[in-house]
């Protein structure tokens, strides 16, 4: 689990970064190695107009919808199969998302703010946040989707061992005896006929 | 309904042993053993979830008054033998299924007296009997039926106005010969957890007596249709408390023959409650009080505060798991032959022992006070003061039992039955030894 979310964390921190736009070029290295130099900076600023954000938010916020939607059910999943382990483990996953959302929203509202006073940087800012949130919310709806709760633990059916006293009768005494015949022989008596 | 029930009938009511009713404990000579006492695992298995029982057992001893005289007591060898069969949904391991069981069962028991005296007189008896019992249902709702029958014929009793001064055997007499049907259905509801149980049955019973002329008691032919309600209430998984509640109709088949006997058709009614199931996990009891009344139709009728109360007490021990110890005492009342009813007081105790599941010893003894109650048309069972007749009346039994293998035993018996009366010929002892060999599997 947790070599699937190192996976996901690069690969949306990685989505981050092209999002933002190709780097500009940097400046050649001392020395003058020219094209054998590898250019390992992250670009500062976003190639992406205010309108390109906002649609790009928009999608975020219908991903992130998406996957609180599943989380919810893979919650009551676990409620009506009364797994315990994975109904923990998936609410968990939710809460952290709602949260996550919760963030989202703050970002955007105030990246459409930026956006009104042409603020660059704080565009940039937000609109990298919400990027942040937004694979956040990605990897804790693989997380919650990973939630294996009783199957991981599972050790067999539940078994009782009831140990009785032998010494206890299986049959029921509390019962009413059964009727008996009466077989018993007569007293003696000269009947008259 | 009590798979038991039609067992101990088919093998040892028959005999001399009689149902302690509260704990369904043989009192008295056992009949031959139905299966080894361990873990037998017999039966022949003939289709899925239905086995079937079978055997013969074959007794050989000696009588010591085969006539229950007070006098000039005639002895005799005795031979019985009793094949029998049953079929039934039980497992080898004795559980059956919850939702049905059933268990039908038939047996016959042959007597012969190598006595030429006795057996000139008194032909070889063959005793039939059979069981069947079903029962239907789950945990809440129950349903069952079952029927036993059973003929015994006995020889009949001795007494100075109708022995033989030379052979003392009784000449003019018939055998006692007795059928008897019982037939009943009931239901079981246990709603909620079963904490709360109830028990509705009705209960059919014929007891006829052959008519074989003047001695017979075929007077005394009677139907018995009784109603119970039972009602417990488990306040533990295996003891309760009860309210049971018995009214049956006693009706003379012969009125007249009846009237002329000084019998009268009666309307019992048992309201009865108290304790039933385990003290400890070694230890039961059923502790039982209530008001009792025969509602007889004419002539003598239960009363006063003893006259209308019952009492049952029973507890049993396991003592360890190979063995069990009953005791117990009852007050009642009984329809009589001789007069309306009897009022009785009984006590009893029995003790099984089982050693290395091989060997099984049985011991039991009952003592009975019994006061006849009522006109009697039989001017020799009154005092010459005019009292009515009292009888104490013992029995023990002991059998022990050796499985050589669990479908083949081999065995000895002993019963005695002693009458003690306050009309001195209805004294008697009668002491029989047996040997007994048998397979049942």
């Amino acid at each position: 689990m947790v070599k699937t979310k190192l996976l996901l964390t690069t690969i949306f921190m990685g989505s981050t970064v092209f999002a933002q736009g190709p780097a500009p070029e940097a400046p050649p290295a001392p020395g003058g190695q020219g094209g054998s130099a590898v250019d390992l900076s992250v670009k500062q600023k976003p190639t992406l107009t205010p309108a390109d954000m906002v649609n790009q938010s928009k999608e975020y916020f219908t991903g992130m919808g998406a996957v609180v939607k599943r989380i919810q059910t893979l919650q009551d999943q676990a409620k009506r199969e009364k797994d315990i382990i994975r109904l923990n483990c998936v609410t968990d996953k939710l809460v952290q998302a709602r949260v996550n959302v919760n963030i989202a929203e703050q970002s955007m509202a105030t990246m459409q703010d930026s956006i009104a006073r042409n603020n660059e940087g704080e565009q940039t800012h937000e609109f990298t946040r919400l990027t942040i949130v937004n694979q956040k919310v990605t990897v804790l709806g693989a997380e919650a989707e990973n939630c294996i709760g009783e199957d991981l633990s599972f050790v067999g059916a539940t078994r009782i061992e009831v140990e009785v006293d032998p010494n206890i009768p299986q049959y029921d005494p509390t019962q009413p005896g059964s009727p008996f015949i009466d077989i018993t022989r007569p007293p003696s008596a000269s009947p008259i006929d | 309904m009590n798979r038991r029930f039609a067992l101990l009938i088919g093998l040892g009511a028959l005999l001399t042993g009689r149902l302690a009713s509260a704990q369904e404990v043989t009192i008295g000579y056992q009949g031959l053993p139905y299966k080894s006492t361990g873990e037998s695992n017999a039966g022949i298995q003939i289709s899925d979830g239905v086995l079937l029982h079978t055997g013969i057992g074959v007794e050989a001893g000696y009588d010591t008054n085969v006539f229950y005289a007070s006098t000039k007591e005639i002895g005799s060898s005795i031979f019985r033998f009793m094949p029998f069969a049953e079929l039934t949904n039980a497992t080898r391991t004795g559980a059956t299924s919850n939702l049905l069981s059933f268990d039908a069962r038939a047996g016959l028991q042959y007597r012969h007296y190598g006595n030429s005296e006795v057996s000139s007189r008194y032909s070889d008896a063959w005793n039939p009997n059979a069981g069947l019992s079903l029962s239907l249902g789950g945990a809440q709702f129950g349903f069952g039926v079952a029927d036993v029958f059973a003929r015994v014929e006995d020889a009949p009793y001795a007494n100075p106005g109708n022995i033989d001064p030379v052979t003392g055997i009784p000449t003019g007499v018939p055998p006692i010969q007795r059928t008897n049907n019982q037939a009943s259905i009931e239901g079981r509801w246990a709603p909620g957890g079963g904490r709360l149980t109830t028990v509705l049955r009705f209960t059919n019973m014929v007891n006829i007596y052959d008519d074989n002329g003047a001695g017979s008691y075929s007077y005394a032919n009677a139907m018995t249709n009784t109603l119970m309600l039972d009602v417990a209430w488990k306040w533990l998984p295996k003891t309760a408390i009860f309210l049971d509640v018995q009214q049956s109709i006693v009706s003379y088949l012969n009125q007249s023959q009846a009237a002329l006997n000084k019998l009268s058709d009666s309307y019992p009614l048992f309201v009865t409650g108290g304790l039933r199931g385990l003290l400890t996990e070694k230890t039961s009891a059923v502790l039982t009080l209530g008001y009792i009344n025969g509602f007889y139709s004419s002539g003598a009728t239960t009363g006063g505060f003893l006259g209308s109360t019952y009492l049952d007490l029973a507890f049993t021990a396991r003592l360890t798991q190979l063995s069990r110890a009953v005791a117990g005492f009852r007050h009642d009342f009984a329809n009589a032959v001789i007069s309306n009813f009897a009022y009785q007081e009984t006590a009893y105790a029995s003790y099984v022992q089982q050693i290395a599941g091989r060997l099984a010893l049985d011991l039991s003894g009952r003592y009975q006070y019994i006061s006849y109650q009522g006109e009697t048309a039989d001017a020799n069972q009154m005092t010459p003061s005019g009292g009515n007749r009292i009888d104490n009346f013992f029995q023990l039994g002991a059998s022990l039992d050796y499985f050589m293998r669990n479908w083949a035993y081999i065995g000895v018996g002993y019963a005695l039955l002693d009458n003690r009366s306050n009309i001195p010929i209805n004294d008697y002892l009668k002491q029989q030894v047996f040997a007994r060999l048998g397979v049942t599997y």
